[in-house]
């Protein structure tokens, strides 16, 4: 699997560095809708650490993040089709 | 009288009138005014889609604004934002010192950018 570009699994391993940490991010705004988004899965649930590749503090604003913006009905609580 | 920065979003009930919106905007600022607090920006969104209904209705219409008040102000303005019927939702933030950072570096359009594409990154180090 190691040597072999074109195993099944190859595709599926996700960058393992923080994007916040990489971009120097400080704090994360509720406000961002766009960004936030990405960070959800199609359900509006938040993605675990393990798939994004986030760094344990910038983990816990983003949740704060989301949080807030599902307050504010920026974001939805459960997608549409699923109500 | 020691101050901090807020920041400060609620939605409207939709279903009023572009005069009545600017009443209610006005009020929520002399809110602040007149409990020693000083509104810095205000920023109208304007209606916009909610992700799901609240009160039986699907937009809102968004106001955002940022201002400096004393601790104990917030506790009177929220109280009468609570009773007014209009406002349907607010949420108010304290800034911390990297908030702030990060509000200086909104308002320059100088914010770091979280997704530069790193697609082809990954492609070359699978071609090796």
């Amino acid at each position: 699997m190691i040597n072999n570009p074109s195993h099944p699994k190859k595709g599926h391993l996700k960058t393992k560095d923080c994007k916040f940490s990489k971009a120097g991010i400080e704090y994360i705004d509720y406000k961002d809708t766009e960004m936030l988004l990405k960070f959800i899965n199609d359900q509006g649930k938040i993605l675990p650490r393990r798939v994004t590749g986030t760094s344990a503090k910038h983990q816990r604003m983003l949740s704060t993040a989301v949080k807030r913006a599902r307050f504010m009905a920026l974001i939805p609580y459960v997608s549409e089709n699923l109500r | 009288m020691k101050t901090d920065f807020y920041e400060m979003t609620y939605i409207l009930n939709p279903v009023l009138d572009d005069d009545k919106f600017k009443e209610l905007v006005e009020f929520v600022n002399k809110l602040i005014t007149d409990n020693g607090g000083e509104v810095v920006d205000v920023d109208e969104w304007g209606t916009r889609q909610l992700a799901y209904p609240i009160d039986k209705k699907n937009t809102g219409y968004y106001v955002n604004l940022y201002f400096n008040a004393p601790n104990n102000a917030i506790e009177v303005v929220e109280r009468n934002m609570r009773i007014n019927d209009d406002i349907v939702r607010y949420i108010t933030l304290k800034y911390s010192e990297k908030m702030k950072r990060h509000y200086e570096l909104k308002k320059k359009g100088d914010l770091p950018v979280i997704f530069e594409e790193t697609e082809e990154e990954q492609q070359s180090e699978d071609d090796n």
